[in-house]
């Protein structure tokens, strides 16, 4: 067995293949879904324990994201989709700590794939869009072509370039970190990745928060009132 | 800066475990049969279709896992604990300006009942100063009177007493006179003379 990152099925379901990565997707969605049912299964007034955290989780992010658009209705808006853009980037990040991570079929942490930050990315991009013109409504088209027609082709290339960004930059962090850790592990295999799994606990968030800040910052901006 | 034993101890400890890890290294350099293999990772393909098909599929699950177990009731607990505190703040202001109304009035009470008991005082000063006044004049009229009456008694008796002594000093004088004249005068003379006399010397002595 090579060093996984599998660029293969995994096993197929009819027709369809399934990669090793989408099985470990769905074993962190079963998480955070199951998190979520038992965090939220007894809703009381005064929140404790589970419920307590994961409610703090939700409206810390959604503070943050109301405080990072400047309008709330908009925030409210597209505030649970980039929470869980987090939470899912997040968890991802962290899966690639677990031990057996990338060696064991069937669990590679996600992000490490382009093809999985791509298709996040692309979401982005179509909800800076949408955002765009359920706010602006044709109006938003206008944003293309300021402050001169002759800008067109360069706003074309940013509304490109920030999923491009997005997709490259998560990919090549996590994919990056991976890799360190399992040469390390290959060359030393005691205790010297562990500082470096120790960064990778900082790099993984940063990266979640990166993601889901610049998405809400695109979303802002289209959703603003600049156009 | 001191060093102590766990210092060295765990400078102790790193090398120990990076001679470790170099010794694997070495191992699994010689292809010793090592749990871990090198690493022969290559950047994934791009455009796995497949992959991006699931993975928006499963973001798409993921999201409406959570509208339906997080931001639902969560959103809805939130619009409640607002609504429930909202509800609170006006039933505690409701609840001050009752207290407020209830505070004006009871100092309006106080201060009409204060009002009161200074005019039961008032009216109680008043009258006991008309009482002492009444009973002043009252007291001075009865010591007029009192005084009136004594001195129109000692007037009385004074005159009195005057005719009295002018009587006894008619007969004092008619009998002295008697005794000096030894001579019978007509009663009606005598009289008349003594009668002068003494209402001269009446005159001088009173």
């Amino acid at each position: 067995m090579i060093f996984g990152m599998w660029d293969g099925a995994l096993f197929h379901i009819g027709p369809i293949p399934v990669d090793h990565l989408v099985v470990t997707e769905w074993v962190i969605i079963a998480l955070i879904g199951i998190i979520a049912f038992m965090a939220t299964r007894e809703m009381q007034s005064v929140p404790k324990g589970l419920q307590n955290a994961f409610e703090a989780i939700i409206i810390f992010t959604y503070d943050f994201f109301t405080q990072l658009m400047d309008e709330e209705h908009v925030a409210k808006k597209w505030a649970p989709l980039l929470t869980a853009f987090f939470l899912f980037i997040l968890i991802s990040n962290y899966s690639g700590l677990i031990p057996g991570a990338a060696h064991i079929a069937g669990f590679q942490p996600p992000t490490s794939n382009w093809n999985v930050t791509m298709t996040l990315a692309v979401i982005t991009f179509f909800s800076v869009h949408v955002a765009g013109f359920s706010e602006h409504g044709g109006h938003y088209l206008h944003h293309f072509v300021s402050p001169s027609p002759l800008m067109l082709p360069l706003n074309l290339v940013e509304e490109v370039a920030h999923p491009l960004s997005l997709t490259v930059r998560l990919f090549g962090n996590i994919f990056g970190e991976e890799m360190v850790i399992a040469f390390l592990l290959f060359m030393a295999p005691f205790v010297v990745p562990a500082a470096i799994m120790g960064l990778s606990l900082l790099l993984g968030a940063i990266q979640a928060v990166v993601f889901t800040i610049l998405s809400a910052s695109y979303i802002a901006a289209a959703a603003g009132k600049g156009h | 800066m001191k060093r102590n034993k766990s210092f060295y101890a765990s400078i102790l400890l790193l090398a120990m475990v990076l001679i470790m890890g170099f010794a694997t290294f070495c191992l699994a350099s010689e292809g010793g049969g090592m749990p871990i293999e090198a690493p022969a990772g290559h950047t994934p393909a791009f455009g796995n279709l497949y992959v991006i098909g699931w993975t928006a599929v499963n973001f798409f699950i993921l999201l409406s896992l959570l509208y339906k177990f997080a931001y639902g009731p969560i959103y809805k607990m939130l619009d409640e604990r607002t609504a429930s505190i909202e509800g609170s703040l006006k039933h505690a202001e409701e609840v001050r300006v009752e207290v407020d109304e209830l505070k004006k009035e009871s100092q309006a009470n106080l201060a009409e009942s204060r009002k009161e008991a200074q005019e039961i005082v008032a009216r109680a000063t008043k009258a006991a100063e008309d009482a002492k006044n009444e009973i002043l004049a009252k007291a001075q009229g009865d010591a007029v009177n009192m005084k009136a009456k004594a001195t129109a008694e000692i007037e009385s008796a004074t005159a009195m007493a005057k005719a009295e002594l002018k009587d006894n000093a008619v007969a004092l004088a008619i009998m002295a006179a008697e005794k000096v004249l030894k001579r019978a005068i007509t009663e009606a003379d005598h009289k008349n003379m003594v009668s002068e006399f003494v209402n001269e010397a009446g005159d001088l002595l009173c």
